[in-house]
């Protein structure tokens, strides 16, 4: 007798629909895997002989032919094991009278036929669903992940045995129910907050800046001044997800296997790369299935690169493209995958090696040469993309007579709330969400200079050799600062502020 | 055709390659050659120049500075350099800091010389081998070493001596305790050429050695009028940059504490930290105040 079963396999973050065919006829014992398995799904073979045997069936000792169908896509993973077992159990008449029609099956098999988790499981719902799929059968430890999906059918199950109970009909597994998104509010209150940063007024006020308008990051400034701190800041700024974003983060790391307890992302996410990551984990590949990298990982977050400098030149090259697409597509054997990679770049460095450069109280010992070649490693082109560049420095206090109390988080996330809500009113039913990524369509609509402020950025070209980009930067920058300071038109003082920004131009 | 010595051969080999490459030999003996340089101890017998000969027979000024400059005094060079090309061709090496500042300001009037420690085929730094070809195209290099010949030790000492002869007087923009441009300053008192040096705060390494040769005697130069007066030479004052309000303010704050951090100007002035920023990105922008590093900002004198 012939069965199939329906079950799910990736292409980055899209679906495919996978058959999994099985004839179980008279003839020789065997037991054969055809359409393009990889290594870990014939090791299946195994794993779904034994759990059918300890949960208490008969594996059949026929001829076996399992199909997976279409066989031109490569199935890699462990999470055909249920789909396989029951379409074993279906032919072999084991599950008469069971319909199995329509439900997807997804789940690895333990060797006592308990179901284990799976990665991707929510970009394989997703999918499913929207190609007409709506009853699931799915591992129970992947349920938290599975409950944001409503509209279906998801029954979250402990075991094959189990399974097959719920199929015949003699024990029903009862039904997932759909979860309320909640954005974890109370939780980033506790971590990093802008509160615990002492002074550094020009950086906070990059940051809100940046934030505001989705431009990028640079803070340069010696050692142990709080650049890192600052950055841990950024994602509590930033506006709360909306449950379509959280979805797609999740998607993204659901794939990578980089889920939290709570099965959804709820805060934007944060990642560090450290200076040493090669460009593949940074941008995503991988042997046969292609992996998202880091850039994907912060899709919707931050992205901060610690000791810029530091990085292999061709890594911070590799980040040029997503910075201005928001998207990566790596192509592999396995195939081509593209995975959104739209995130904030925030990046730290010293201003020279020894670090001192600029400080009040040390000195600094590098040489004019030594302190461009630090310099240099960071290449132009990335640092075009870099609308914000501030530096952070040790101040003695002994300087000053009153210091102000650091303002909290909250406080700065309104402001940057209010001119998000600005940009969403302009950028209304277009593509460009923040002020940073206007075209020129969208920069000549929105960003028109008066003659005084045209004359600023004009000396500002000549005196600091800026180039063609680093001008359309500038007066993006502007715009957020027009945005958050609640005008329409963009004042001198705003194009004035912007140019302050571009500090690494005037250092060189 | 008489006979000729292979030495012969070899210098004619030279000099048709120099012609090639637009150089040229200039001669003690030469009507062009300068008096200045004549005149002291042991003037180079000859010159190789590359560029716009002619700047020879200019007045010439020299500035000179150490590797490792503030920024402000950079600036302030470069202010200098630039003004003094109304009178006179600026003299001085080829390095970072202080040669840089001076080659920045004279560079785009075209009045630049710029005397090499090493042959006209070599560049040291080699980081300035773009600045070196636009110099002989704009300006003028010159050195007593042969086209071929690689920079040594003791050749910067030689060279020194040139850059002090051909000027008549040496501004020292940065010079710290044991800096090489003290042996440009004191070759030029020796030929009693006038020098100059901008003053420092007390401590400050990078211009202990300026200090030092205000003690010695040098003339102080705080702004390129002390410069002028000294030659007794009156240009027309530039037309005033018109300030704002707020400008005007930060300027004045500026003026009294020199260097001054970005929350200290807020705190003064009683403005918020970015307004403050923008303001100094406007003062920046009309060449009147210049970062110099830490958020820290001083002003531009002129």
């Amino acid at each position: 007798m012939i069965a199939k079963i329906i079950c799910f396999t990736l292409q980055g973050l899209e679906g495919v629909p996978v058959e999994v065919e099985t004839d179980v006829s008279k003839g020789l014992p065997g037991y054969e895997m055809v359409g393009l398995p990889d290594a870990a799904v014939k090791e299946s073979k195994e794993r779904v002989r034994t759990a059918i045997k300890n949960g208490g069936m008969i594996f059949p000792v026929q001829k076996i032919t399992i199909n997976f169908a279409p066989a031109d896509i490569k199935k890699e993973g462990a999470s055909f094991d249920l789909a396989v077992a029951i379409s074993l159990l279906k032919a072999s008449e084991q599950l008469v009278g069971a319909d199995v029609k329509d439900i997807v099956f997804l789940g690895e098999l333990a060797l006592n036929g308990d179901i284990r988790p799976v990665n991707g499981l929510l970009p394989i719902l997703i999918s499913a669903k929207g190609q007409g799929f709506t009853k699931f059968i799915i591992p129970a430890d992947n349920a938290k992940e599975a409950r944001f999906l409503g509209g279906a059918e998801i029954y979250p199950a402990h075991s094959l045995a189990e399974v097959v109970r719920h199929l015949s009909g003699t024990e029903r597994i009862a039904p997932l129910e759909t979860a309320e998104f909640v954005v974890a509010r109370g939780e980033r209150q506790s971590s990093s907050d802008l509160k615990f940063v002492k002074g550094q007024p020009m950086a906070r006020r990059a940051l809100e800046i940046a934030v505001s308008g989705g431009h990028n990051l640079l803070m340069i400034g010696p050692p142990g001044t709080g650049k890192t701190l600052l950055a841990r800041c950024i994602p509590t700024v930033m506006p709360d997800l909306t449950f379509e974003e959280a979805l797609e983060i999740t998607k993204i790391h659901s794939v990578a296997g980089t889920l939290g307890e709570e099965g959804i992302v709820t805060e934007r996410p944060f990642r560090t790369p450290h200076h040493t990551a090669t460009t593949v984990s940074m941008c995503g590949g991988g042997n046969r299935v292609v992996h998202p990298g880091e850039i994907s990982l912060a899709h919707g977050g931050v992205l901060f690169l610690d000791e810029l400098p530091e990085y292999n030149r061709s890594t911070l090259e590799a980040l040029r493209q997503p910075l201005e697409d928001g998207k990566i597509t790596v192509s592999r054997a396995g195939g081509t995958v593209t995975y959104p990679s739209s995130f904030m770049l925030c990046a730290s460095m010293n201003p020279c090696p020894c670090g001192n450069y600029g400080s009040a109280n040390l000195t600094c010992t590098c040489s004019p040469a030594e302190i461009r070649r630090y310099r240099k490693k960071v290449s132009g082109p990335l640092l075009d993309r870099i609308d914000l560049q501030v530096e952070v420095d040790n101040i003695s206090y002994d300087e000053l007579t009153s210091v102000t109390a650091s303002e909290p988080s909250s406080a700065v996330k309104e402001r940057v709330d209010r001119a998000r809500a600005v940009q969403r009113e302009r950028f209304q039913g277009q593509s460009v969400t923040v002020n940073a990524e206007m075209g020129e369509r969208e920069m000549t609509a929105y960003c028109a200079l008066s003659e005084e402020g045209d004359k600023i950025l004009r000396s500002a070209f000549e005196k600091m050799h800026l180039s063609a980009r680093a001008r359309s930067r500038i007066i993006k920058v502007a715009r957020t600062i027009a945005d958050l300071d609640g005008s329409e038109q963009i004042l001198p003082k705003h194009v004035f502020e912007a140019v302050s920004y571009r500090i690494y131009d005037k250092m060189s | 055709m008489s006979e000729r010595s292979g030495r012969e051969r070899e210098l004619d080999g030279v000099l048709s390659k120099m012609d090639k490459r637009g150089q040229s030999a200039m001669f003690v003996t030469d009507e062009d050659y300068p008096v200045n340089l004549k005149s002291i101890p042991e003037p180079p017998l000859v010159l190789f120049l590359q560029g716009n000969r002619s700047l020879m027979r200019e007045r010439k000024f020299c500035i000179v500075g150490s590797r490792i400059t503030p920024p402000w005094a950079e600036k302030l060079g470069m202010h200098i350099s630039e003004t003094l090309t109304k009178r006179f061709a600026i003299v001085t090496g080829l390095a970072e800091g202080g040669d840089r500042a001076a080659i920045e300001g004279a560079l785009p009037s075209g009045k630049l010389i710029s005397v090499l420690p090493n042959g006209l085929d070599e560049c040291y730094p080699a980081a300035h081998a773009n600045l070196k070809k636009k110099i002989a195209e704009e300006g003028l290099l010159v050195t007593e070493c042969a086209p071929n010949e690689k920079v040594k030790k003791y050749s910067f000492h030689a060279r020194n001596r040139i850059l002090a002869g051909l000027a008549e007087g040496v501004l020292v923009i940065s010079a710290g305790k044991r800096s090489g441009t003290l042996i440009t300053a004191n070759d030029a008192l020796d030929y009693g050429r006038e020098v100059f040096a901008f003053p420092y705060n007390p401590g400050l390494s990078q211009g202990e050695g300026c200090n030092g040769l205000i003690k010695k005697g040098a003339c102080l130069a705080s702004g390129v009028e002390d410069i002028l007066e000294s030659f007794g030479i009156n240009l027309e004052k530039e037309a005033e940059v018109p300030l704002t309000d707020e400008e005007e303010t930060l300027f004045a704050i500026l003026k009294e504490c020199g260097e001054a951090h970005l929350l200290l100007l807020a705190e003064r002035s009683g403005m918020q930290v970015f307004e403050v920023a923008a303001h100094l990105s406007s003062l920046e922008l009309k060449n009147l105040a210049v970062k110099s590093g830490g958020n820290r900002y001083s002003l531009v004198n002129k």
